[in-house]
């Protein structure tokens, strides 16, 4: 439980610092290190498929993504930030979690737990037998990026 | 519901509050981009504690795998809307955006 709360700290720390942090680039990298710490706790909650995705899609394909974007535009070094934000920020987000923690201390236990019914199988089946409609969907999804990469990035006719 | 859900919980609330803070206040597309998958961690998160306190890792991981293509969908989409505005404009300011002009 020690090390559960520690990751989950270090997944906190490394998302505020993605956000915080000026260079672009380093943010890119702060928030691959929050998706390694946040596919560790997945692994050590027992789903390593999650973990899996998280830490070979999020960490890895989605910070490459990123870090091409950040090389093709420059770093966005015009961009000028607001400096009260960087003295707000961690204020209000101080506040937060002592308020978070309060309320959290006075729901306790207060959440009643609905009933949960045992889950039977493995992965596989809960995944392709269970979700069949979620899969449809995703498909869909999946080929609505494509199409929309597709079409952002299409070569201008001369017409254009 | 378990003592260690709402730990979770906790931890859940900080990043998507995080998130937030960040899409008021910083002004590159790209940060705020972050900010938005911030966010997302907050969610997938809050997705698989629900499912471990309730027993039901299987659905959880099933739903947060969902959530998890989607987000590479969204991302995608949006950084080559990001690169296409940064052509248009030569700038990742959200401010520039707001000059309606052809």
């Amino acid at each position: 439980m020690v090390l559960q709360t520690a990751l989950l700290i270090g997944l906190v720390i490394f998302s505020v610092l993605a956000i915080l942090l000026k260079d672009l680039l380093k943010s890119a990298i702060s928030l691959a290190a929050a998706s390694l710490l946040l596919g560790i706790i997945f692994f050590r909650m027992n789903a390593p498929y999650a973990g899996v995705f998280e830490i070979s899609v999020v960490a890895g394909l989605i910070t490459v993504l990123f870090i091409l974007t950040i090389a093709l535009t420059g770093g966005g070094h015009d961009v000028r930030e607001s400096k009260l934000v960087n003295w707000v920020f961690p204020l209000v987000f101080v506040a937060f979690i002592v308020i978070d923690a309060l309320v959290m201390k006075s729901l306790l236990g207060k959440v009643p737990a609905l009933p949960s019914g045992t889950e039977a199988g493995v992965f596989g089946d809960v995944l392709w037998k269970g979700r069949t409609l979620d899969l449809v969907g995703q498909i869909a999804v999946i080929l609505a990026g494509v199409f929309a990469v597709l079409a952002l990035f299409r070569k201008r006719d001369k017409h254009d | 519901m378990t003592n260690t859900w709402y730990l979770y919980l906790f931890f859940a609330a900080a990043l998507v509050f995080a998130g937030l803070l960040g899409l008021l206040g910083k002004r590159s597309l790209i940060k705020l981009f972050i900010a938005i998958e911030v966010i997302a961690k907050g969610i997938s998160l809050l997705l698989l504690s629900t499912g471990f306190a309730k027993a039901s890792i299987l659905t959880a991981q099933a739903l947060v795998i969902t959530f998890i293509v989607i987000e590479v969908s969204l991302v995608a989409t949006a950084l080559a809307l990001i690169i296409n505005i940064y052509r248009q404009t030569k700038s990742l300011d959200i401010r520039d955006l707001a000059k309606l002009k052809g």
